[in-house]
């Protein structure tokens, strides 16, 4: 705690002289060291608007935020990647409406995905700035190693699970030395892209009912159990052990032979493993059923009772033009992807790297990680619980999804409640 | 005007002094009891600090106790941890504190040793154990694999886990406490023993007539502590398993911590607060009562 206290008070803060400039104070939740290029472009072409920004640490930046909203201190714009409707039913947000009426604001500029995102009760609450886009890698020398064609990934699961089997090898002692793909490794949850290509929906009747225990989702449970059925998740667990980051990351590292990753991994193999030969590809699907891909937005919002909501609606969409959105791709590609899809779709884009194509393309299928926007960490807490339960052949899928299901269906009653009775008290906007 | 009973220079001294308490009395006031008493109150209540608080009564009591799974697994995963760790910290403890309470040569440099580990804080400590834990590379399943056992997946293993935390306790044997029990070694009169010694009793005898009936007040004293200390684990858990696998080491006040600075429900939190200040209540209580049953204070009564 202590530490994480030191670090926030030695934070660099861009601060500038007194010159009768408006101090636009930006919070932005991310570890980026330098200025993005957004802003440095913003201080040179607006002569009367000066952006502070601080880099917030992630551990801390819920409470920071809330307490500095709180006490009537807030910053003028913030940038976060947790879902807009959690922050706007605490009434922690500024709507955009207005601004976005008064300046015909265009918002089908953005992917679909990202922009619904933005919604909360009929109301816009932020603009998308970034994205992640995730595609599947392969490695190819492993590939052919194995016996595999190096220019063949596989298309569905079932052919995933044949060519994990040829991928994985173990020492005399049976310990893994390599495997071919493992489900539950990195930030993707493999089983909900697998839950969501065979149309599950986990959120029904208007956002008022979770529905977990559904065919599509126990099936993707099954193919999960199945999978550990066969590798032992005792044996899996030592190996994944061995990973860590950076270099260290199990596909960077020329352990793992498969893995769903984002659009930061090009450049992050070029950087920590030069001599990796990747692919990068559609993430497989079943039989009969589309690819399905997986992307939440980086956003910016005006907090509550922020003073200086104009300058900050200015930076808003200055950010997210075309062409400032393409110059930052250009400048900071390893952390970055377009929310706007023309910038997305511009062939300078998708010269910067061979794999911006794949990226593109599957962005424009994706779906949001924000599943139940107002029970947002419980969904997950209870989602990767209600799925180590059925690895660890504690419950049947179905069992699991039920008692997930149960609790994130009382904690989202709980939330709607709390939310109605604060708009019968509190004047809201 | 009420008279106290003082007289002017009395009087005066009293105002003084009054005037002395008063930046604690003001601090305790504010950072003291103000918060105690809201968190009473919002534990009546479903409260995310942004907004007003809506009262509901005791339904968050209600809901922890019904209905919230958590709640229990939290509860018996902290009192298994409690019931694990105190018995080794305080015989390991005393033990240590008797091994260098014996005039040998270079028995300073022993006690220095012993006590060193203790200085590391908690999180710093957490992250070097993560490393000693590690299946594939971590220095305990090294040396085993060494001695031709395959170890445990220790704190990725739901059954491990547990353990492994207590064990990470060991690391700390030599520290102040310790140094609590050497001194109350030191103040027991060489006369008991030789007593023991012209009775013919042997070190057994010693120890267990003399030694713990001796130091027993300082012994309860611990026992206290470290229980209401283990009832408190967060920072191991926190740091190394955020509560995994499988929940095995979601501690209360991990749960506590989770509830209210993650999903900012501050009343549900304040909640469990207030239940694990009962429970600890109750076993310190508990512990008073037994104590009449074995601790000797100076002056022979029990």
């Amino acid at each position: 705690m202590i530490l994480a206290m030191g670090i926030f008070l030695f934070m660099p803060s861009d601060k500038a002289p007194d010159d009768g400039k408006i101090r636009l104070k930006y919070w932005m939740v991310s570890a980026m060291l330098e200025a993005p290029f957004h802003i440095t472009e913003f201080n040179k072409t607006h002569k009367n608007i000066f952006i502070e920004r601080t880099p917030l640490p992630w551990n801390e930046h819920e409470k920071k935020i809330l307490t500095s909203i709180l006490s009537d201190n807030p910053p003028d714009l913030i940038f976060l990647v947790t879902p807009v409707a959690k922050w706007a039913t605490r009434l922690a947000l500024t709507p955009l409406d207005e601004y976005i009426k008064r300046d015909n604001f265009d918002s089908t500029i953005f992917f679909p995905a990202l922009w619904e995102e933005m919604k909360f009760k009929n109301n816009i609450y932020a603009l998308p700035l970034y994205s992640n886009s995730y595609a599947f890698f392969y490695n190819k020398r492993l590939f052919r190693e194995a016996g595999l064609d190096p220019e063949k990934p596989p298309r569905t699961w079932d052919e995933l699970l044949e060519y994990s089997a040829k991928l994985t090898k173990r020492d005399a002692k049976g310990n893994y030395t390599q495997m071919g793909f493992i489900p539950t490794y990195g930030n993707v949850h493999t089983s909900v892209i697998m839950a969501w290509e065979r149309g599950a929906q986990m959120l029904i009747n208007d956002g008022t009912k979770v529905s977990l225990a559904n065919q599509p989702t126990i099936d993707a449970f099954k193919w999960m159990a199945d999978y550990y059925e066969q590798y032992n998740v005792k044996d899996v667990s030592s190996f994944q052990a061995g990973f860590g980051f950076a270099e260290q990351q199990g596909f960077v590292a020329e352990k793992l032979a498969m893995m769903v990753l984002d659009n930061s991994f090009p450049d992050q193999i070029n950087h920590y493993n030069k001599n990796l030969e990747f692919g990068v590809a559609e993430i497989p699907t079943f039989e009969g059923f589309e690819p399905v891909s997986f992307s939440g937005s980086w956003w910016f919002a005006i907090p509550r009772g922020a003073k200086n909501k104009e300058a900050a609606w200015e930076l808003m969409k200055f950010a997210v033009q075309k062409n400032i959105q393409l110059t930052e791709a250009e400048k900071q590609r390893e952390l970055l992807f377009p929310s706007n899809s023309s910038a997305a779709n511009d062939p300078a884009f998708l010269a910067l790297n061979p794999s911006n194509k794949i990226f593109t393309n599957l962005i424009g299928h994706s779906k949001t990680p924000t599943i139940v926007p107002l029970a947002h960490d419980v969904f997950w807490r209870e989602y990767i619980g209600a799925q180590e339960r059925v690895i660890h052949k504690l419950q049947s899928p179905a069992e699991a999804l039920k008692q997930a299901e149960k609790i994130i269906q009382m904690h989202l009653d709980e939330t709607i409640e709390y939310d109605n009775y604060v708009r019968s008290k509190v004047l809201v906007n | 005007m009420i008279n106290f009973g003082l007289n002017k220079l009395s009087k005066q001294q009293a105002r003084t002094g009054l005037i002395f308490m008063m930046p604690w009395f003001i601090g305790f006031l504010i950072f003291g009891l103000y918060p105690m008493v809201m968190s009473v109150y919002y534990s009546l209540c479903r409260y995310d600090v942004l907004r007003i608080p809506q009262f509901i009564g005791f339904g968050n009591y209600e809901k922890l106790i019904l209905e919230d799974p958590y709640f229990w697994t939290s509860i018996s995963n902290t009192l298994v941890y409690t019931a694990l760790r105190v018995p080794l910290c305080i015989i390991g403890s005393l033990l240590l504190a008797v091994l260098v309470n014996n005039a040998v040569r270079g028995v300073k440099f022993f006690r220095t040793v012993f006590f060193i580990p203790s200085i590391v804080t908690g999180v710093v400590l957490s992250v070097v154990w993560l490393w000693m834990f590690n299946p594939q590379f971590g220095l305990l399943n090294s040396f085993l694999a060494y001695m031709g056992i395959s170890g445990p997946l220790w704190l990725l293993d739901p059954n491990w886990s547990k353990p492994s935390m207590v064990l990470m306790s060991v690391w700390s044997i030599g520290g102040g406490r310790m140094l609590v029990f050497l001194a109350a070694l030191q103040g027991i009169p060489k006369h008991l023993y030789e007593a023991v010694d012209i009775d013919g009793g042997g070190w057994w005898a010693k120890f267990r007539n003399v030694t713990v009936p001796m130091i027993s007040p300082v012994l309860f004293l611990w026992s206290v502590l470290e229980i209401i200390f283990s009832l408190q684990v967060f920072v191991e858990a926190y740091v190394m398993t955020q509560g995994g696998p499988l929940n095995s080491t979601m501690f209360y006040n991990l749960y506590l911590y989770n509830k209210a600075f993650n999903d900012f429900e501050m009343g549900y939190a304040s909640a469990l607060a207030w239940i694990l200040m009962i429970i600890s209540l109750i076993i310190t209580i508990i512990q008073f009562r037994l104590s009449k049953n074995w601790v000797h204070y100076d002056g022979g009564a029990k």
